[in-house]
């Protein structure tokens, strides 16, 4: 009865109380210079997402920064987040923008409103060019591009055309490695992008879906088929020779493993599998190599000795950052983070 | 033949008399049928409240429209005129049955009816059922069901209506029916439309909504003809929509959605000894073609068949025991882009029993077993009773345990449809209280429903999404309908409706109120009538709904309101004219996050009598 009561109680003040986006009492620092940023989707058809932080200190925890800032929220699916000089460019997919911001104040800058389309992550190249991955129509396989971003105008300068489900990029000695892991579908090729054309295209394992670079060597986690496209394949680890533009070793998983979330701290790789964080000596690579942490994460980062992982849980409440020391492989830190976090950087 | 007819209209009466006061229609219009009887023979624990016609007409913009503010059902409605799924008693949308004329018609593939693809006009009677109904229309029927009925009479019925209406958002709308009788004919013919651009303000947000443009066309055969001990009917229905999907505050529209719908139903009624047969057969269609993008051609599908034969018998023992007994075939092939083809078979048995054991003392026991299909079905039962204590008092209580089948798209979805789901599983009880004096009429329900192996898509490993049989939940809470009416003069009278609900949806793992449940709903309308005119204020609170499953994120509460007025012409009463003005006070207000609702707007109406 108690309960009952309880719940009739709180169920009036929350009638009675003026609603808030979040619950917590707002917190806004001066600036967001050291610490962990994290880029949440947000629910996936109705809302917004929304940008975490927390300090290198882990004294401060703020979140909805971006809106905290400047008032509006970000927008539906806040996908990932690059950086050139002082700017973070939020990639906002759904809402078919960038939003442009200082990236330790969070102050808006800019923002970039045409000529994206489903657009994914963004990497910049030599100081004044950045580049955006697009989806095109999701259901339109040949439409897929590379929208080329002046950086001293925010205009869209040019659009590269590529294959099919461009995703994740990395760049290397001025030129940008992108993943195509196939949008809704599946693929298996990196494009190697200089200037403003494709100048290469490397076949590697079907659905090629993180990269880390460590020195010349390119390292492309590929998931494999799912069992559902009938057609199944293995995950695959495939190591990139970037002097050479060419495959070196390929490493593959077995039949049913479907591998995600490839980084690197040092010299070992790590990733997730099957509930399981794995860890690879990327000197002697052997797969699946050994299992450090139990749980499936949404994202890995792996810096500095820890591990950053990312719960989205049910992908429709709060999610959470958690933080793993890599020498003890232990939980030293858990933070709320906003709905389906999906994105970790940092701000140093 | 004839004590056949005037026991059904007793019972009509009976339980017209005993429902909430907007029950305003049903006695002007005697010795008329219903051709599903047994919503009203085998319910009588239950709470049946049926809408009145010129309710009805009033707002016939969409059935979500009219229920929203004459029920305590929420509808998650991602904009105006877009998808609108109900949750009823905390519900959600695939527990809530929506019946045709006594036969269950959501969808094949979701398991649910968007609410505004149905046309309020297309039925003579559309009554709400509240509690757990999966013994008389099998599954989905778990919070309530709503019921959209035909009529037949063999009375001289003579009588044309032509309705057209205009609005805000250049909506314009036209419903023509016609109902006749000749010799032992019934026949009942109807067409209605509606389109708009749908394009309203966001209020406050300086945004419009440019993607949400609808058209809606329905019509409708009924027919029905006396036969020597007996009657045979025939009901038919056409629905085509076409819709593009509104963007959200943060998203542009650009999807689009085309459905159609057939339905079809052939009931032949004989009175054989003390027996009342009935052998139906019904065949239902529905098909719809999804468009990312509504400019271009391509589209994924899906379209369905369901034939439905069954044959019922009852019996009415010492004119205080009605028994029926019923035996039901279902097929249902489905074929779609996502979800292969594949088919369904279900046979089940029915039995249902009400015994009147004194003239205040009713009661009902119910049992349904089905055979056939795929699961693990389920033998369901239900009881009812109803006391009348008093005058003025009557109480009435139900208990039931209902179900819900795994859809299509459940099964089949590719990819990650799971063919392993089993049934959704649910208890239910509920106690009401009827309390009447004169004008004032009363009904406080209260009831508390448990549910297992609910189906829920949840992630798995790879990121492929899967429903599962894992949610549990508990719903429990009180519902109040209130109606008075005072007749001032010979003139003059005041109706007053009001209701309100309270809802407690808890997923029992994480101990948090289910999404899209607000606590709190309340409605109501004060109508003033002066002679040929009448006007009224229409108001709606809506509590906040959380939007997150931990509610860490909600839709705000809102209360808007509408006022209204009609006439008709004293030297023409064939002639009434009326308007309503929506959103009175221009507030913002969503069912669904960041799905805004129209601003303030104007409808305006012209119906004939012919």
């Amino acid at each position: 009865m108690k309960k009952i009561i309880f719940i009739t109680f709180t169920a009036l003040l929350f009638v009675a109380c003026s609603s808030d986006d979040d619950n917590q009492p707002e917190y806004v620092p001066a600036a967001f210079e050291k610490g962990i940023l994290v880029t949440n989707e947000g629910p996936f058809n109705n809302g917004s997402g929304n940008i975490t932080f927390i300090s290198e200190d882990y004294s401060t925890v703020a979140q909805t920064i971006f809106k905290n800032v400047n008032g509006t929220a970000l927008g539906n699916i806040v996908q990932s987040m690059g950086f050139q000089d002082n700017n973070a460019y939020i990639v906002v997919s759904n809402s078919q923008k960038i939003e442009i911001a200082n990236r330790y104040t969070f102050q808006s800058v800019d923002s970039i409103t045409t000529g994206l389309e489903n657009p994914r992550y963004f990497v910049s190249v030599g100081g004044n060019k950045g580049y955006v991955s697009n989806w095109g129509d999701p259901n339109d396989n040949t439409d897929d591009y590379l929208a080329v971003l002046d950086l001293r105008t925010n205009m869209i300068s040019s659009t590269i055309p590529v294959a099919f489900g461009p995703e994740r990029m990395v760049t290397y000695n001025n030129k940008i490695y992108v993943a195509h892991q196939g949008a809704y579908g599946q693929n298996n090729l990196i494009s190697v992008i200089s200037g403003i054309s494709v100048e290469s295209t490397i076949t590697v394992g079907d659905v090629p879906n993180s990269m880390v670079v460590s020195g010349s060597t390119l390292y492309v986690l590929c998931g494999g088929n799912p069992s559902y496209t009938g057609n199944e394949t293995a995950g695959s680890l495939v190591k990139i020779d970037l002097s050479t533009g060419q495959v070196s070793q390929t490493y593959s998983f077995g039949a049913t493993q479907h591998p995600t979330s490839l980084t690197m701290d040092g010299t070992n790789l790590f990733y997730n599998l099957d509930g399981k964080v794995y860890k690879v000596n990327s000197a002697s690579v052997s797969l699946p190599g050994t299992s450090i942490i139990n749980g499936s994460f949404y994202t890995l980062v792996a810096k500095d000795g820890k591990l950053y992982a990312a719960d989205a849980k049910d992908f429709a409440s709060k999610g959470s950052l958690i933080i793993y020391d890599l020498t003890t492989n232990q939980q030293i830190q858990e933070f709320q983070t906003g709905i389906v976090p999906g994105g970790i950087y940092f701000n140093e | 033949m004839k004590q056949y007819f005037s026991h059904i209209i007793f019972v009509i009466f009976l339980c017209t008399a005993s429902a909430y006061a907007q029950l305003d229609s049903i006695q002007h219009l005697p010795e008329v049928m219903v051709t599903d009887s047994k919503l009203i023979q085998f319910s009588k624990g239950f709470k049946l409240e049926k809408l009145s016609d010129s309710l009805v007409k009033r707002i016939a913009t969409s059935l979500t429209e009219t229920l929203r503010y004459n029920t305590s059902i929420y509808f998650k409605e991602n904009g105006f005129g877009m998808v609108s799924s109900p949750s009823f008693r905390g519900t959600n949308a695939a527990q809530t049955a929506v019946i045709w004329n006594g036969i269950n018609i959501n969808s094949v593939f979701t398991g649910q009816t968007d609410f505004n693809t149905i046309s309020p006009l297309n039925y003579s009677e559309i009554t709400i059922r509240s509690g757990g109904g999966g013994v008389q229309y099998g599954s989905g029927a778990v919070g309530g069901s709503i019921h959209l009925n035909d009529v037949y009479s063999f009375k001289k019925i003579d009588t044309t209506e032509v309705g057209l209406r205009y609005g805000s958002f250049s909506t314009l709308g036209g419903n023509a029916s016609t109902t006749q009788t000749w010799g032992d004919h019934y026949l009942n013919v109807g067409v209605n439309f509606i389109s708009s651009e749908n394009d309203y303000d966001y209020v406050g947000k300086n945004q419009k909504n440019n993607h949400g443009q609808f058209v809606r066309f329905s019509a409708k055969v009924n027919e029905a003809r006396k036969l020597k001990r007996g009657v045979a009917t025939w009901n038919s229905e056409y629905t085509y929509n076409d819709r593009n999907f509104s963007g959200s505050l943060n998203t542009k529209g650009k999807d689009a959605y085309k459905d159609i719908t057939t339905r079809n139903l052939w009931q032949l009624q004989q009175k054989v000894g003390l027996f009342n047969t009935k052998a139906s057969v019904a065949h239902l269609f529905e098909q719809y073609n999804y468009f990312p993008n509504s400019e271009k051609p391509l589209n994924t599908g899906g379209k369905a068949n369901t034939f439905i034969g069954a044959f019922q018998s009852e019996v009415l023992l010492q004119k205080k025991v009605r028994l029926n007994g019923k035996v039901e075939y279902t097929y249902v092939e489905a074929e779609g882009d996502n979800v292969g083809d594949n088919s369904r078979k279900t046979l089940a048995a029915v039995v249902l029993m009400n015994h009147k054991l004194s003239e205040k003392f009713n009661y009902g026991i119910n049992f349904r077993q089905e055979f056939l299909n795929d699961f693990d079905n389920p033998f369901l039962f239900s009881a009812d009773a109803k006391y009348g204590v008093s005058k003025n008092y009557a109480l009435r209580m139900n208990g039931s345990k209902n179900y819900r089948v795994p859809t299509f798209n459940d099964l089949y979805w590719y990819a990650g449809g799971n063919i392993d789901l089993q049934p959704e599983t649910s208890y239910q009880v509920e106690l009401g209280q009827e309390i009447a004096f004169g004008r004032l009429k009363i009904d406080v329900a209260g009831y508390y429903i448990s549910s297992e192996d609910l189906i829920k898509w949840i992630p798995g490993n790879g990121g492929l999404w899967q429903p599962v049989n894992i949610s549990k939940t508990r719903n429990y809470g009180i519902e109040a309908v209130l109606g008075y009416y005072i007749k001032f003069s010979n003139q003059q009278s005041l109706d007053f409706n009001a209701n309100y609900s309270y809802t407690k949806a808890e997923d029992l793992e994480k101990e948090k109120q289910l999404i899209y449940v607000p606590f709190h709903k309340a409605a109501g309308t004060i109508e003033y009538n002066f002679k040929h005119f009448s006007t009224y204020v229409q108001g709606l609170f809506n509590g906040e709904a959380f939007t997150a499953t931990d509610n860490s994120e909600s839709v705000d509460r809102y209360t808007v309101f509408n006022i209204g007025a009609q006439y008709t012409l004293p030297f023409n009463p064939n002639i009434t004219f009326g308007g309503r003005l929506k959103n009175v006070f221009n507030v913002y207000y969503e069912n669904v996050a960041y799905r805004p609702m129209p601003s303030r707007n104007i409808q305006i109406f012209l119906n004939f009598n012919i």
